[in-house]
């Protein structure tokens, strides 16, 4: 494979700032430990659109880079978790808006709050196999205020720990932030336990008035919880052993933010402390997708990512059907 | 005919001081020796917890084999009553909202084992066991009182249940899925029973319940 850099991120939040007093802010949401520790949360505006968020952010991000977006974009790839329209991707709302022609859109549909690491993935088998030189990786979580704000779907325990944005990041073939190992794993046995439902039983595509959130239930708390126990510690000790790197060496660690308990098991797991693993989630919510882009951002901006060190990207998708990771020798040169 | 030694000291696995030296044992377990370990690999297939339990191993172990005293210390499992008269009981695992628990109760007075046999919806083949043993603290850990060790282990049906048509309808939820909460289920249940055996000990009350409600 060809060496690949990550060399920078950036993110936009939609303007709104929802806080715990929008939703069902009973005793029971409050001390249910699966629900504690948002305080707050960004949710997109009812005619904001996923390409839009993605240009924001783009524009910020060619800023900081010194980027020319009408022509340093050879592959330009989504991932947005409550799509614009049914039938297609929004990659190439993105090129027209940017100005630029990309040799490839990829949109994808798969790969869920780690998908940011599998476009890492595809990326690299592009610029290896066909040349191409850049890579602008767009992640859009908009599902808290499409689906999680809706007036039935609010009242749900559930509703308060998504939370929306987008990140950006940028990646160049090159050797100067060095992609040391990307490890992806899929599990296919869980794939269908997260599932995404009307209130009346109605599918998304028929006509009803009824409320959309996520089927969920103690028993799939059980589930989930053992299968993230196990599959991200995995992966991201694969990635680390495939880069040569001690897990005690992981400089900064970034993960998807589902929630507290996740990210306290995977530090426990890792061994990382708690100064190393960025967190969002107070902030932020679950910003599924968008997580990974966006923390990175954060790292690179607080100073918490240093330069020389390693960064460790990981996580699981919907209910475990996906796991991934990986890691880079951040190093990135001035532009 | 005496078995031969050498042949077990060419197993693969296994290790004894005739094969393997003190060095080499020294360094396999330091490299066993971690300082974390994964949830899944320590509760993985096996669910074993334990407790010390400061009340007298006699009384805990008498208590223990009371299956009406479930109704006390277990989180959901409640009004027992006998199905034939051959120590069979049906009872109500609330966790399933109305699905019934059978148990056989099978104890070993001399060991102090205690062992439930159980099954959910249907009392024909119990394969949920839950292993306990009650054992003198003072001969273990030098002092009063009396230690509980209890394991589980997961037989295939708790990742499938194999007499879907004996669950009461509607019902969405299997024992089997719960399996990654086992270990904090169950040791929410042995910090009941330590804390109503240690209560009724220490205040000098009957232990038990005598029988059904």
């Amino acid at each position: 494979m060809k060496t690949i850099s990550l060399v920078g991120a950036a993110s936009y939040l939609p303007a709104r700032i929802v806080d715990n007093a929008f939703f069902q802010d009973s005793v029971e949401e409050r001390t249910h430990v699966m629900f504690q520790g948002v305080t707050q949360r960004h949710h997109v505006a009812p005619d904001e659109l996923a390409h839009e968020m993605i240009v924001q952010a783009a524009r910020k991000l060619a800023v900081r880079l010194n980027l020319n977006l009408t022509k340093d974009v050879d592959i330009l790839m989504t991932n947005v978790t409550t799509p614009d329209q049914p039938f297609t991707g929004c990659g190439a709302d993105v090129g027209k808006a940017l100005g630029c022609r990309p040799d490839w859109i990829i949109d994808v549909h798969n790969g869920g709050c780690v998908s940011f690491i599998s476009m890492i993935a595809h990326a690299q088998a592009l610029m290896t196999c066909h040349g191409a030189k850049t890579a602008l990786l767009c992640n859009v979580q908009n599902a808290a205020g499409r689906l999680f704000a809706q007036e039935e779907t609010r009242k749900l325990k559930q509703a308060r720990i998504p939370g929306d944005g987008c990140g950006v990041a940028y990646l160049v073939a090159s050797s100067e932030a060095p992609v040391k190992a990307v490890v992806q794993r899929n599990y296919c046995e869980y794939a269908g336990d997260m599932s995404v439902i009307r209130a009346d039983g109605t599918k998304w595509w028929e006509p009803s008035t009824a409320c959309t959130f996520v089927d969920f239930n103690e028993t799939k708390i059980a589930q989930v919880m053992g299968r993230a126990n196990r599959i991200v510690p995995e992966v991201i000790r694969e990635a680390c052993r495939r880069a040569e790197l001690p897990t005690n060496e992981i400089g900064t660690l970034i993960t998807n933010q589902p929630n507290r308990l996740f990210l306290r098991n995977w530090r426990e797991a890792l061994q990382v402390p708690r100064e190393r693993h960025v967190s969002t989630f107070e902030r932020h919510g679950n910003l599924f997708g968008a997580a990974l882009p966006m923390c990175l951002e954060e790292a690179i901006d607080s100073g918490q990512l240093k330069n020389d060190s390693h960064l460790v990207l990981g996580g699981f998708a919907h209910a475990g059907d996906f796991a991934a990771a990986a890691v880079v020798h951040w190093k990135p040169t001035v532009r | 005919m005496k078995p031969d030694l050498a042949d077990i000291d060419r197993l693969p696995g296994v290790h004894r001081i005739e094969n393997c030296s003190k060095e080499q044992m020294t360094s396999l377990a330091m490299e066993m020796t971690h300082a974390v370990y994964p949830h899944d690999e320590v509760y993985g297939q096996y669910c074993p917890i334990q407790d010390y339990i400061n009340c007298p191993p006699e009384k805990a172990f008498e208590y223990l084999a009371d299956v009406y005293t479930l109704e006390e210390w277990t989180y959901s499992t409640r009004d027992f009553k006998p199905v034939s008269d051959d120590g069979l009981f049906v009872g109500l695992d609330r966790l399933g909202s109305t699905t019934k628990i059978y148990v056989r109760v099978v104890v070993n007075r001399e060991a102090m084992t205690v062992d439930f046999h159980c099954s959910w919806d249907q009392g024909e083949h119990l394969w949920m066991i839950y292993l306990m043993r009650v054992v003198p603290a003072e001969l273990v850990l030098g002092k009063p009182g009396c230690v509980v060790l209890w394991t589980n282990c997961r037989h295939p049906n708790y990742d499938r249940n194999p007499y879907p048509e004996t669950a009461p309808a509607g019902r969405k939820i299997w024992v089997g899925d719960m399996w990654p909460f086992f270990y904090a289920g169950h040791k929410i249940e042995l910090d009941n029973l330590k804390a109503i055996l240690e209560y009724r000990h220490a205040n000098r009350l009957p232990m038990t319940i005598g029988g059904p409600k």
